[in-house]
């Protein structure tokens, strides 16, 4: 629980893209993901004018992530499901305080016991030099 | 017209009215379904006053998904606004509840609120009765 570490990102695409950006995101380290099912709303006279279709059908993918991935994930989004791709799909990214309920990631876990028994061992050498002094 | 000017004056002034006390934010909970109501009534009795809840589906690999407990991958996203007085005691419990609650497990987090309009609906969020009882008076 602690003030702006992690950020959440929100990706809407059309229907079917979400496993292309939940893809992307996690080549990018983010872990997971919540999809939920929209409904876009654009211009009826611009899109007849500029005779496009507008997919109605939306996916929203809402993936909270540490805020030191985020550029890489928000750039992952872009490249592979922004709006230049069939997904068409915006990305943006809030920031997020007092996050509670992540699981601590495995490699996360493995990275803090490695740091703590180089302390443990560190100090047990600096015990020593302190005796052999 | 002059209320119009009025509001344009402070904007550019920059004195637009400050809220210092309880500033409210939005509270997302994402929960399996099963436990949705659950949560809801939950985070309710933190002098919550309006809760939305959304149906999604998680998309954390399988491994892990089974590793927290989610069988199935059906969510609930819970959409509070709660202020900031209250906040604290409802993620502590929340936290214990996700860890104790036998397929319960669930994350929270919360984004603060830039700006709200309406004096009425700002006591409302915030659960203010003693300002709706002073304007009974």
């Amino acid at each position: 629980m602690s003030g702006f570490n992690h950020e959440v990102i929100f990706c809407i695409v059309n229907t079917g893209f979400s496993e292309t950006v939940m893809e992307a995101a996690k080549d990018a380290g983010a872990r997971g993901g919540t999809i939920l099912n929209a409904r876009g709303t654009a211009n009826k006279e611009a899109e007849s004018f500029f005779h496009i279709a507008i997919q109605p059908e939306k996916e929203i993918v809402m993936i909270l992530v540490d805020a030191k991935i985020k550029d890489a994930v928000l750039h992952a989004l872009y490249q592979k499901a922004g709006l230049d791709t069939m997904g068409q799909g915006i990305a943006f990214s809030l920031p997020v305080d007092n996050v509670v309920g992540l699981t601590p990631w495995k490699a996360e876990i493995k990275a803090a016991e490695v740091a703590a028994e180089k302390a443990a061992e560190k100090a047990e050498v600096a015990v020593e030099n302190a005796e052999k002094k | 017209m002059e209320i119009e000017k009025r509001i344009r004056n402070r904007i550019v002034r920059g004195t637009r009215a400050k809220v210092s006390m309880n500033r409210l934010k939005i509270l997302i909970t994402v929960v399996g379904r099963a436990k949705a109501d659950f949560y809801m009534d939950h985070i309710q009795s933190f002098g919550v006053n309006m809760q939305m809840v959304l149906f999604g589906q998680g998309t954390a690999p399988r491994e892990i998904a089974t590793a927290m407990g989610l069988a199935d991958s059906d969510r609930a996203v819970i959409i509070s606004v709660i202020g900031e007085n209250q906040l604290q005691a409802a993620l502590e419990s929340l936290a214990e509840k996700f860890n104790t609650i036998v397929g319960g497990k669930g994350i929270a987090y919360t984004i603060p609120m830039a700006s709200i309009i309406g004096k009425s609906i700002f006591n409302f969020l915030s659960d203010n009765r003693d300002a709706v009882r002073r304007n009974e008076k």
